[in-house]
């Protein structure tokens, strides 16, 4: 069943992650990003364990749905990690030599890192998708558009747009789902077959899905006339984002976390007169 | 014995936050040439239900037979079994794809192995089976005929399978009143000359009255009542607390009682009805 599948992933539970105001998480991810490319030394990659550890523990959503979120990319991770190792050139301790082929200890630990920082790159974001609805989300983001309409920029409309799409992808998910049943009650079979043959058997589905997601569209489109969307220039909102004090706290948090990298990086100035860059 | 189910449980999404449990613990048998309503409000576990006699959700716990297939073995013959069932789904117009209603409608004997020849013939016969002009329909597209045509069109695809028993999902929602009659109709003639076992979905307590000779009433996914129309609309005691009403005969019924006057028995169409109150009042003229 794809009831399993809401899009965005949104984990509903009550946290002190879900409470805060969805642009301050948009730009304490981007903030995390940074961070994350910032890092230098292994030991600041200890700092960023710890701050995603909190995070997570932060946001009460079992560390199995997050982890599911990591299965998805661990190709991509080992793929690169592979490739960084045999093709990082330089690096003096070497490990193994044949052919065209040097593995170095610097190689090593060049791929560990990157692969660590493509696992917290999408620790991070996954952290935001699991604890704000995608309506939050399109909330927030409009918010911090709102510089571009000094440009003339659409904002709100890109904005409706954006959270229609995503209002509607679960209920395309469901038709898909439905029409998937009525076809096989009709002996389709979605599930045998070589390529070419199962590419053919999804047919009865899309057809059926396009049809209805024009109809919906249309339905869609008379219902916002209907109702005259659009006719006034300055819309309220029925949720209004407010700052609280959680906000603040996650960005002191956060703030802290770049400030320790920053500084790990630079082995605290030389001020405790030892060397952390490993 | 065409339908067995025993014991039938289902739970969705077992160990996420959305697991909601839509089944506990259903019985029930049907034999050959019932047609069988089944009522319940929404999220009664009315369509899951109906979807694990197709194979359409996997059995999980409990054991359901149709006919000699049994479900709960490890690989059941899905082929078979949904050459047994048909299955109308809501709103079953959405599900039209072909290029033509011929095509359309001869995609299910396809599917369940008939040969081109076949499976056009069982085509033509269904499409004529369900009142459609053949000659007229057969090379137009599917998506060019009226809301009524299509969910004929869509039946039309479902019988060309040549089915034992047809279970139906609310098949006259959305549909005006004489598009509701029609359809009915059309399934009690179909009852009579083509599928021996017919199994209905509805919200429609008047329809499920005068078209069942037997009700299962759902509620928060148990089965908590499987008895005769009669039975269970002759007072509200069963139907409390399942947000579902009795049909208009049985309340008009009920209005004559608090007035004195008292039927035989309980009519259930607006015919029996009619003549029941003829009755009580002294007699037809």
């Amino acid at each position: 069943m794809n009831r399993d599948i809401t899009f965005g992933q949104y984990y509903p539970a009550d946290s002190f992650v879900h409470k805060m105001d969805p642009r301050v998480k948009l730009i304490l991810v981007v903030a995390f990003i940074v961070a994350v490319f910032l890092v230098k030394s292994l030991f600041s990659y200890i700092a960023i364990t710890i701050f995603v550890i909190v995070g997570i523990l932060g946001s009460h959503v079992p560390i199995k749905s997050i982890l599911k979120s990591v299965r998805g990319i661990i190709f991509v991770v080992l793929l690169t990690a592979i490739l960084n190792v045999f093709f990082y050139s330089g690096g003096e301790r070497v490990l193994v030599h044949w052919w065209k082929i040097t593995i170095t200890v610097e190689s090593l630990l060049f791929a560990l890192r990157m692969a660590l920082r493509l696992i917290f790159l999408v620790l991070g974001t996954t952290l935001l998708t699991l604890t704000t609805t995608p309506m939050n989300l399109t909330d927030g983001m409009e918010s911090l558009m709102a510089p571009l309409k000094l440009i003339r920029f659409p904002i709100h409309d890109v904005a409706i747009i954006m959270s229609i799409a995503l209002r509607f992808i679960p209920i395309l998910m469901e038709e898909v789902n439905k029409i998937m049943l009525a076809q096989k009650a009709r002996g389709a079979d979605f599930e045998s077959g070589g390529l070419m043959k199962r590419a053919r058997a999804l047919l009865p589905v899309l057809i059926p899905l396009f049809v209805s997601a024009f109809r919906r569209a249309d339905e869609l489109a008379l219902a916002l006339d209907a109702r005259c969307y659009n006719a006034t220039p300055h819309r309220t909102k029925y949720k209004v984002l407010k700052l609280g004090w959680r906000d603040a706290a996650g960005a002191f948090y956060s703030a802290l976390l770049i400030f320790a990298v920053v500084a790990i990086n630079a082995s605290f100035w030389g001020l405790f007169g030892f060397s952390l860059s490993v | 014995m065409s339908i067995e189910v025993k014991d039938l449980s289902y739970t969705y999404s077992v160990g996420s936050p959305f697991q909601k449990e839509a089944l506990n613990g259903v019985s029930f048998s049907i034999s050959e040439g019932e047609t069988v309503g089944i009522i319940g409000s929404t999220g009664s576990g009315k369509s899951t239900l109906v979807q694990h006699l197709n194979g359409l959700i996997k059995l999980t716990s409990g054991s359901v037979k149709v006919y000699d297939i049994d479900l709960s073995i490890k690989k059941p013959d899905f082929k078979q079994l949904r050459a047994t069932v048909g299955m109308l789904f809501q709103y079953p117009e959405y599900q039209l794809f072909e290029e033509t209603v011929l095509k359309d409608v001869a995609f299910g004997p396809l599917n369940f192995g008939a040969t081109k020849e076949e499976a056009d013939a069982a085509a033509e016969e269904a499409i004529r089976l369900v009142g459609l002009d053949f000659e007229e329909i057969k090379d137009k597209s599917p998506f060019e005929l009226s809301g009524g045509q299509k969910r004929r069109a869509a039946i039309a695809g479902i019988l060309a399978s040549k089915p034992k028993i047809l279970v139906l999902d609310e098949p006259t929602a959305g549909l005006d009143p004489v598009g509701k009659r029609e359809i009915l109709r059309l399934i009690t003639s179909l009852k009579k000359s083509y599928v021996k076992t017919v199994l209905m979905i509805s919200h429609n307590m008047d329809e499920i009255g005068e078209y069942c000779d037997r009700v299962l009433v759902m509620s928060e996914g148990k089965l908590i009542s499987d008895n005769s129309p009669q039975n269970i609309f002759a007072d509200e005691s069963i139907l409390s607390g399942t947000g579902l009403s009795l049909p208009h005969t049985a309340r008009i019924r009920r209005m004559l009682e608090t007035q004195g006057v008292f039927l035989q028995g309980n009519p259930l169409s607006a015919e029996a009805l009619a003549y029941a109150i003829a009755d009580a009042l002294g007699g037809r003229s």
